[in-house]
């Protein structure tokens, strides 16, 4: 909310500068978030007196003015045409630098002489309209300077108030309250008395009294509808409103002093039964609807409240008035509202009606219904300066509310801040703030005033000393505290452990987004999975969760390849699955691509081959094996991977036996080339190799500590093989095939290369022989031979010898 | 006598080797005096038909001899070796560039995240985790904020469609795992709980929809405002490694009570007032308080038995300072061009 410095001081009589009073309410209570200074620079801008205005000979638009500033009379071209003669207004004097940067030097315009300029409000700093030359009061002084005589000189505060002290702070009294309390003085504000006007004009029913719990109405007649006196339009315009009348002013100009907001009403436009005013405040009816102030028409429900009379709603209680009902012109007599609202039920109106208010911004934050009284007596005291005259007032308030206590112990004050802070001092403060203290000994009984809503408990008056008393005081203390190890978090060293790995293998980390598109979903084969969706999403690029890191990745691939030909890069994070349960599953899932500048033989798949493994060996698996692909469970993404080049990581071994009922195979992840279709839908013109892994699944198998292998005492020998196939064959059958004909002695079988000709693929492996002695040559051939025969009639194969 | 021929042998040899002028003549010279033929040979093969005392005497000294023209010997190979090589014949432009070895880089985010959760394990702090997708329970009314209440609007929510009667969000804080993790465990503890999060906020250069935060929770007996600024000073000290103090602005978080903005002092000019901190000394971070009684009790405590603090901060803004990153969009663009600076 914005607040003026001019109005804070006036009403808290502080000494202290704009700048200084910034500090303090910085430190000790709300967040000052801007601070504006307005009316400055009008140096040489003063009162002048429209003597004659004539046409300009050579110009349609302009004409020439004879201006009186005080004896000296200028001659200046004008544009604007709100002016007449005996008007005053805003002159600025040669030699004048207005706010805007224009400064102001004899001219002349189209052969006619101009001594100075006449002044709109937006080339005074106060407010936008350039709609005309700003009408000073009749009553202006000559040759004054305009910033005196409309007090224009002001800084205008922007003071972010959060929810706790919205019910007492969005006001100036509010905030000279707070000041007085932080400077040590107690506030005191000049209270108006209510006219005691009882009568029978005016009769007010509240249907629901949880929703309106207390309802005063006053009737106001012999008003004069006209502009507000001009230091009440510039108040309203420093802070951001638009004056409209006198009566609409006053009710601004209250709820900006007080912070209850007001309404008034048209008597003439409301019904009335044998001359009696009835003012009925109920829950509107399901579908009823209302044309309000700002033009538009609104369809109600039964929860939100009015203000009707026995024919039609006038108003949405607290949020806005009805346009039939508003003050105009020709209003002569007025019905004041001032009342209170239930909070959530003006917050839930005005959030399905989406509409922002003044007064529903300040009825959401409920407010203190004993404030209604002095709203009123303010505002009509107010409106009397305008002939208005209150001849009946009605207050209807069946649950009085009063002040509340609260046991202060005094013992928790020093142990919830860590300071100790005298009983003296801490009176002190509460009754700067307007509490009363009483009792003796260490326990204190603290009385709140009902427009202290948010002080209900001991820790909230706690947090009134502790800011006030001030928290730079709070020495840093180390807490007593146990000597313990903190129980580890095996899941994130895991993924810690995983990630380094990678980055060691050369990985990148990127992140990205927790949401897709549905087209993004399309696009990468998603389309039947049911994602989890946004209700409110920011666009329909962010529309659903992810089910998989990949869609992702593709686009980050997407726009790096666009400065880098080759990178390996990989994401950590979670995947969301609907499962039917009230929260989704989320999984923890790692993702690496590897993109290679070139692409010829599936090198893209065998490098992404080349890292899993690694990563599983370091992580301490070796038992791992690619199995062809399961396309049974959606979770495989089957149509996303290439169908000839990917495949299925498994686990053979123990671990996965221990976990699950003695399978042998333990799935934990994928790996393969992107479906090439697949990559060009995401602009993707290049082949990219990927792995994914749930991260829970891996985590299983690595509980395994690692556990060191003798060295092998005994020379092992080397021997190499190659060998043509005249079909397609698996290295993998190859070497088990290798390994069962050579039994023990075989240590292992390495692939060291292949090749394509004529329709036939020729391999080379080396074989490693050893055993727990020195092994005799005669030995190694024999079991080669053994190898070679096996390979020949088992797999067709030709075996290369010499 | 046959010692006085040894040392004529050794003489003679070690000045032969010297006087040699090519490889050629060195192994003439060692045919001669270390050959089976040489002199020296000789000696040592007569040394078994000498008496033992004889043997005693001459053998040591005669093979004492043989190192020595051994020695002779290589070193003076290895002179002609080296005045031999042509090191200008091999000489290369060192200032070509080394092979490229292609590094992996750790996301900036994870490796500040790392450096906090160490920091805080080194002062006895678990890492705590909770779902990333909440209930309205955890999100907001364990929290103290109840529905239709105006605090709700500190919070733009992304809320899921679901079907169940329970509305589910994504978390906008790190907060819920406060109460997940008090519903399981009595104080005293000392939590950190680090995690992404999300709000429904239009991004620029300074909001992002999606980022991570850091949460921290002391819950003891008697755990107060004193001990929460001990601890912030601790951790930012060890961070920024340099001494940070704390300040405290009253704010209001409805899950705390008393409730601070909390800011640390420059850590550019440290507190006298620079650029960096536009000339106040201060950095603004995050907010902090004492965990409002309303939460313990929500987690299933005992009203007023225990008191603790709980602090959060976004590790963007923290990234952001340290390394004067302008754009908060860039930590989830996956653009390797900013990725590899770290």
């Amino acid at each position: 909310m914005k607040y003026s410095y001019n109005w804070l001081k006036e009403l808290s009589g502080t000494k202290k500068t704009p700048e200084q009073l910034v500090e303090l309410l910085t430190m000790k209570a709300f967040e000052v978030e801007g601070i504006g200074k307005v009316g400055e620079g009008l140096e040489g801008v003063v009162v002048g007196k429209i003597l004659d205005i004539q046409k300009h000979p050579n110009a349609d638009k302009l004409q020439l003015t004879k201006v009186d500033i005080d004896g000296k009379k200028l001659d200046i071209v004008c544009g604007a045409h709100n002016i007449k003669v005996g008007d005053k207004v805003p002159v600025a004097t040669v030699g004048t630098k207005l706010p805007n940067g224009l400064e102001i030097k004899p001219a002349e315009i189209r052969g006619e002489k101009s001594e100075g300029m006449l002044c709109a409000e937006d080339e005074l700093g106060l407010g936008n309209d350039h709609g005309g030359i700003l009408i000073l009061d009749e009553d202006a002084k000559l040759g004054n300077e305009v910033s005196e005589e409309l007090k224009l000189e002001d800084n205008i505060f922007e003071i972010k108030v959060l929810p706790d002290r919205a019910h007492d702070a969005l006001s100036h009294v509010g905030m000279a309250r707070e000041i007085c309390a932080l400077e040590g003085r107690t506030f005191k504000y000049d209270s108006k008395k209510l006219p005691s006007k009882k009568g029978k004009k005016l009769t007010v029913e509240i249907k629901d009294k949880n929703l309106c719990p207390r309802y005063m109405g006053a009737i106001i007649e012999n008003i004069t509808v006209q502009d507000s006196p001009a230091w009440a339009k510039n108040m309203l315009k420093k802070l951001g409103l638009k004056p409209i009348n006198n009566v609409v002013d006053a009710t601004n100009y209250v709820m900006l002093e007080l912070g209850q907001p007001l309404h008034a009403f048209d008597a003439s436009q409301i019904a009335n039964r044998e001359s009696q005013i009835e003012i009925i405040v109920r829950r509107a009816k399901d579908g009823e609807e209302i044309k309000i102030l700002d033009g538009s028409i609104k369809k109600l429900t039964k929860d939100d409240l009015v203000i009707a009379d026995h024919k039609k709603a006038l108003a949405i209680a607290g949020v806005m008035g009805g346009e039939g009902s508003g003050i105009t012109a020709e209003t002569k007599t007025v019905i004041m509202e001032a009342a209170n609202f239930a909070a959530a039920s003006i917050r839930k109106t005005k959030t399905r009606l989406n509409l922002q208010t003044d007064a529903a911004y300040r009825f959401e934050k409920d407010i203190d219904p004993n404030l209604a009284e002095l709203a009123m007596a303010r505002v009509l005291e107010i409106i009397k300066m305008f002939g208005g005259e209150t001849v009946e007032l009605s207050d209807v308030y069946p649950k009085e509310v009063a002040p509340w206590k609260i046991k202060l112990d005094l013992d928790y004050i020093n142990n919830l801040l860590g300071e100790k802070i005298e009983k003296k001092a801490v009176s002190k403060i509460l009754e700067s703030l307007g509490l009363r203290v009483a009792g003796y000994g260490s326990q204190i009984t603290v009385t709140v005033p009902t427009f202290r809503i948010d002080l209900k408990t001991q820790e909230d008056l706690i947090e009134e000393i502790g800011r006030v008393y001030g928290y730079e005081k709070i020495a840093a203390v180390a807490p007593k505290a146990d000597i313990q190890v903190a129980p580890a978090n095996e899941k994130r060293s895991f993924e810690r452990q995983v990630k380094n790995i990678l980055v060691g293998n050369g990985f990148s980390e990127v992140y990205s987004y927790s949401f897709y598109s549905a087209q993004d979903a399309g696009l990468a084969q998603f389309g039947t999975i049911k994602h989890l969706e946004l209700q409110n999403p920011m666009n329909p690029e962010q529309a659903l969760m992810r089910v998989s890191l990949i869609p992702n990745m593709l686009k980050n691939i997407r726009e790096n390849l666009k400065n880098f030909k080759d990178f390996r890069i990989f994401e950590s994070g979670r995947v969301y699955w609907s499962n039917g349960s009230v929260l989704p599953r989320e999984r923890r899932m790692i993702v690496g691509a590897v993109v290679l500048e070139k692409d010829k033989k599936a090198e893209n798949f065998y490098a992404i081959k080349g890292y899993v493994d690694n990563i599983l060996n370091r992580l301490g698996i070796e038992n791992q094996y690619y199995d062809d692909f399961d396309a049974t469970p959606v979770e495989t993404f089957d149509s996303l991977w290439h169908a000839g080049r990917r495949g299925e990581i498994k686990i053979d071994g123990p671990a996965y036996a221990e976990a699950s009922a003695g399978k042998h195979d333990h799935p934990i992840g994928f790996l393969g080339e992107i479906n090439p279709i697949v990559l060009v839908d995401f602009d993707i013109h290049k082949r990219v190799a990927m792995f994914e892994f749930d991260l829970d699944a891996l985590q299983r198998d690595v509980k395994i500590e690692k556990e060191y292998k003798a060295i092998r005492k005994f020379p092992t020998s080397t021997r190499d093989l190659s060998m043509i196939a005249a079909e397609k064959i698996k290295v993998s059958d190859i070497q088990k095939n290798i390994k069962k004909a050579g039994e023990k002695l075989i240590l292992d079988v390495q692939l060291f290369d292949v090749f394509e000709k004529d329709g036939k693929t020729s391999f080379a492996f080396h074989i490693e022989f050893g055993a727990d002695r020195t092994l005799e040559s005669k030995e190694v051939d024999e079991t080669m031979q053994k190898i070679i025969s096996a390979l020949e009639s088992n797999l067709k194969l030709e075996v290369r010898k010499g | 006598m046959l010692e006085q021929k040894i040392l004529n042998i050794k003489i003679e040899a070690l000045k032969a080797i010297k006087e040699a002028r090519t490889t050629e003549q060195l192994s003439d010279l060692r045919v001669k005096y270390l050959g089976r033929k040489s002199e020296l040979n000789e000696v040592l093969k007569g040394l078994k038909d000498m008496t033992p005392e004889e043997k005693k005497k001459v053998g040591p000294m005669a093979n004492m001899v043989k190192q020595e023209i051994e020695s002779g010997f290589q070193e003076a190979e290895r002179l002609f070796r080296s005045k031999s090589f042509n090191f200008e014949a091999e000489s290369i432009d060192i200032t070509i560039p080394g092979k490229e070895i292609k590094q992996g880089h750790l996301h900036i985010l994870s490796q500040i995240q790392n450096e906090i959760e160490d920091i805080f394990t080194s002062m006895g702090f678990e890492i705590a985790d909770g779902p990333e997708v909440e209930t309205e329970f955890y999100n907001f009314d364990a929290l103290n904020i109840p529905k239709d209440h105006p605090a709700r609007d500190l919070w733009d929510t992304f809320w899921i469609k679901s079907e169940g009667k329970e509305r589910i969000a994504l978390r906008p804080h790190t907060s819920p795992v406060q109460v997940r993790y008090m519903e399981k465990h009595r104080p005293p503890f000392r939590i950190i709980a680090p995690g992404k999060c999300f709000r429904n906020e239009a991004t620029d250069a300074t909001h992002e929809h999606s980022f991570y935060q850091f949460e921290a929770l002391v819950v003891g007996e008697d755990i107060n405002v004193g001990h929460f600024k001990f601890i912030g000073e601790q951790f930012f000290s060890k961070f920024f490694n340099r001494d940070i103090k704390i300040r405290l602005r009253p704010s209001f978080f409805p899950f705390v009570e008393p409730g601070f903005e909390f800011d640390i002092s420059c850590t550019v000019c440290d507190g006298k007032g620079c650029k960096s901190c536009k000339g106040g000394g201060w950095l603004e971070i995050g907010g902090a308080g004492m965990v409002n009684q309303n939460v313990f009790a929500a987690a299933g405590y005992p009203k007023n038995k225990y008191q603790g603090f709980a602090w959060g901060f976004g590790l963007e803004r923290l990234a952001m300072m340290k390394y004067k990153i302008d754009d908060i969009r860039l930590f989830h663009s996956g653009d390797l061009r900013f990725i590899k600076q770290f």
